[in-house]
């Protein structure tokens, strides 16, 4: 990667890290912290990163998306941005354009359209997900019939777009408004307070216009399952690097037997072992990203590397801050249980970690 | 990267490759196991000319000295040097590394000219660092430099130097100020393994090769001229040159893991057993094979990332050595699953070829020998401490003693 990219990445991240200081669980005492202002969000450019600048975008790719998922999971936000950027925007990307994809793209980066997509249904673990909606050609019209449960921020969505199998046995998306009759959606009860998952039941009639066609639909569902696990492995990525900065600071002024714990080498070993554990987590994010970016065909693979890495390494590491941090991290007051129950949703959220090495094992190949 | 430079780049992967294929010794495997020490030192200074011949040898030199291929050039080398399984610079590891990184970083021009070609032409060096009263706490070391006008006069004890049998120069550290602390009474010597006073005993180590060796000095003397650095900055050259090699090594043996390693312990996996099943059609094993590709993969990209930062100047005080350690664990668990996998007919592998990398495809050896990695070169407990305070800026443990 080029200097140039580098230091506008540095930028974005400080500016993030910045806006999204409030945001944080020690900022609510303890407790998950308020939802960030989805206004300033689009005000920042932060949901069109990657629109074409022709439809109010700011034509970036996944790596600049990706700066501002690390710092969305650094604070542990409530924010809807898997459900509208991530998943949402990428989505309307994917799709043969029309004026109707261009116009609710523009509402999405303007922040006045949320959105979310149900890839498939969540509790199934399977890489990559199978469509849990089907449209059928009836007398009436298509009619979509199916459900899906784990769909994120599908509660809070001004519109849901649903990966659906078409007669044809074609991946679309429809569109259809949540609240609407015949389309239901239910929120899930969370321990995870930062997310919001949400069922969704579908069992309407809907007009043809509202059936949108990928423009590659071959690779499109796969495409916008990896951005899904890439982009909660990237949260994985901010919420350990928050939790080995706090980690280190508490180390170094808690004292313990007349000396700072950190001083000690089972408390100081463990701290090295986070970062070397980041690290790690952090070249393979890298790696899942650039391929993304490049649209390498290997992408998938890359993607299922970080995802079943970072899944397990960050709830690893977020555990290890917690067990450092002693008494007062298992604290609710410490809000460290706030990333921690994060930490874990992430990790089954788009796949397991053994799920996605299921997927990688098709491919290992002997000489 | 512009197109240019990838063109470039895949037209030097295409000489590499037919280079390879016409010079990487068939067979050299089965030959080179159970061989003599002297068959051993042969092959390996025959091997090293070869690839000088063809401007691989020394790779990350300066040009000037005989090198001067781009970072992302060597990649493109050990790549395909890993991937043709060639044999490995053993012999010469010490000098084409330490040697010339120390004599480049800190040594004069006499120094330079003295001993880069003569390495070239196959001088052989080994590292007299580590005593037995300092491994880990290798600024304790009590090997004593006293001066006599233009001459050191040197007595101590030396450890694990590896190759020593057949090397030609040491790099030496030893106390030249007994009074000072004890990181600033240190120095640097190039010492001439021919000099009189030096009596080498090989260790048996637990493979039961014997690759290291001891170090006796009695009244040895070194020309002050062999001095590297300033007289008692010694430990602070050493810190220095050790930091300056690590990017290029590590990328080398982490592209052969990758390559080599890697791919032989797949083959294992595919071997059928007398049954007729496979490791590989078990899903643990598969799941366990995943979890180690990851680990290389992502160990490869730091290597890499290492090597550019090292060439932009922006590498942090403790990059190496987050490598280093993923590297020896990554080693070992993975010479570790290479044993399980093979089970008991890997136990009747009695000896592993020389001049192969650390994973040779004679599992249960190569596991023992991972150890080689997680204890020297500062042990995987001294790295973390490492990474713990000039990585994390974590306090330091209070100190005891002097």
């Amino acid at each position: 990667m080029s200097g140039g990219f580098a230091e506008l990445h540095d930028e974005l991240r400080a500016v993030a890290r910045d806006l999204l200081a409030g945001s944080a669980p020690t900022a609510a005492g303890g407790s998950a912290g308020p939802p960030v202002d989805w206004s300033l969000l689009a005000e920042s450019g932060w949901l069109g990163l990657e629109a074409p600048e022709a439809l109010d975008g700011a034509g970036a790719t996944f790596a600049e998306t990706a700066v501002i998922l690390e710092e969305l999971g650094r604070a542990a936000a409530v924010a809807p941005y898997l459900g509208t950027v991530v998943l949402g925007v990428g989505a309307l990307l994917l799709a043969e354009p029309t004026s109707a994809r261009d116009d609710l793209l523009r509402r999405a980066v303007a922040g006045e359209a949320r959105l979310a997509v149900a890839l498939g249904d969540g509790a199934a673990d399977a890489v990559p997900p199978v469509p849990a909606f089907r449209i059928e050609a009836t007398a009436e019209g298509h009619r979509l019939t199916g459900a899906a449960g784990f769909v994120p921020d599908a509660c809070s969505a001004h519109e849901l777009l649903l990966v659906a199998t078409d007669p044809a046995g074609e991946p679309v998306l429809v569109g259809v408004v949540p609240g609407r009759s015949g389309v239901e959606v239910d929120a899930q009860p969370l321990l995870d307070a930062t997310r919001e998952l949400a069922t969704v039941r579908a069992d309407v009639v809907v007009p043809a216009d509202a059936v949108w066609r990928f423009a590659d639909a071959r690779t499109a569902p796969g495409r916008l399952f990896d951005r899904g696990a890439l982009a909660v492995a990237c949260d994985g990525l901010g919420l350990g690097r928050a939790m080995l900065d706090a980690t280190v600071a508490y180390a170094s002024v808690r004292r313990q037997f007349g000396r700072p714990i950190g001083s000690f080498q089972a408390v100081k070993h463990a701290c090295a072992d986070m970062l070397v554990q980041l690290t790690v987590a952090e070249e393979l994010v890298g790696a899942a990203v650039e391929a993304v970016v490049a649209g390498d065909p290997q992408a998938g693979r890359a993607v299922s590397m970080a995802a079943a890495h970072v899944g397990g390494a960050a709830v690893e590491v977020v555990g290890k801050a917690l067990q450092l941090h002693g008494g007062i991290g298992y604290t609710w007051e410490s809000g460290i249980h706030v990333h921690l129950k994060r930490a874990v949703l992430d990790r089954s959220l788009f796949g397991s970690p053994a799920a996605h090495r299921r997927r990688l094992a098709a491919s290992l190949a002997p000489r | 990267m512009s197109p240019a430079t990838d063109t470039d780049l895949e037209a030097f992967r295409a000489e590499v490759r037919n280079w390879c294929r016409a010079n990487v010794p068939a067979g050299w495997r089965g030959a080179q196991t159970g061989v003599s020490d002297d068959e051993f030192v042969s092959f390996q200074k025959a091997w090293f000319q070869q690839l000088r011949r063809a401007g691989y040898a020394v790779p990350h030199w300066p040009a000037e000295w005989g090198g001067g291929l781009s970072s992302a050039q060597q990649m493109v080398l050990y790549q395909e040097l890993a991937a043709h399984d060639a044999p490995r610079l053993v012999l010469a590891f010490v000098s084409i590394h330490h040697a010339a990184s120390t004599l480049l970083a800190a040594g004069t021009d006499e120094q330079r000219r003295r001993h880069l070609p003569a390495i070239l032409d196959g001088e052989i060096w080994c590292q007299g660092f580590s005593e037995p009263e300092a491994g880990s706490d290798l600024a304790a070391l009590r090997t004593t430099a006293r001066r006599h006008g233009d001459t050191f006069v040197v007595n101590g004890q030396k450890v694990w130097a590896s190759g020593a049998l057949h090397a030609d120069w040491c790099l030496l550290l030893a106390r030249t100020d007994p009074d000072a602390p004890k990181r600033r009474g240190i120095s640097y010597f190039l010492l001439d393994m021919r000099t009189p006073g030096i009596d080498v005993r090989p260790i048996r180590q637990a493979t039961g090769e014997s690759h290291f060796c001891e170090m006796f000095l009695t009244d040895v003397e070194i020309p002050a001229a062999d001095l590297v650095g300033p007289e008692n900055a010694g430990w602070q050259v050493a810190q220095e040159t050790l930091s300056a090699e690590r990017g290029m090594t590590m990328l080398e043996l982490a592209e052969r893991l990758g390559h080599a390693g890697f791919g032989w312990l797949l083959d294992a996996c595919a071997r059928p057993r007398p049954d007729g099943g496979r490791p590989l059609d078990d899903p643990v094993v598969q799941d366990r094979l995943v979890e180690l590709e990851i680990e290389v993969t992502a160990l490869r990209r730091m290597c890499r990332h290492l090597v550019e930062r090292h060439d932009t100047g922006g590498a942090g005080p403790v990059d190496a050595s987050i490598v280093k350690l993923h590297y020896s664990e990554v080693l070992q668990r993975l010479t570790d699953f290479g044993a399980e996998v093979v089970g008991l007919p890997g136990q009747t592998v009695l000896r592993k070829p020389v001049s192969s990398g650390w994973e040779s495809g004679a599992w249960v050896l190569d596991f023992i020998s991972s150890w080689e990695w997680t204890i020297p070169g500062g042990s995987s407990e001294i790295q973390r401490t490492i990474i713990g305070e000039r990585g994390l800026g974590l306090p330091r443990e209070p100190a005891v003693g002097p």
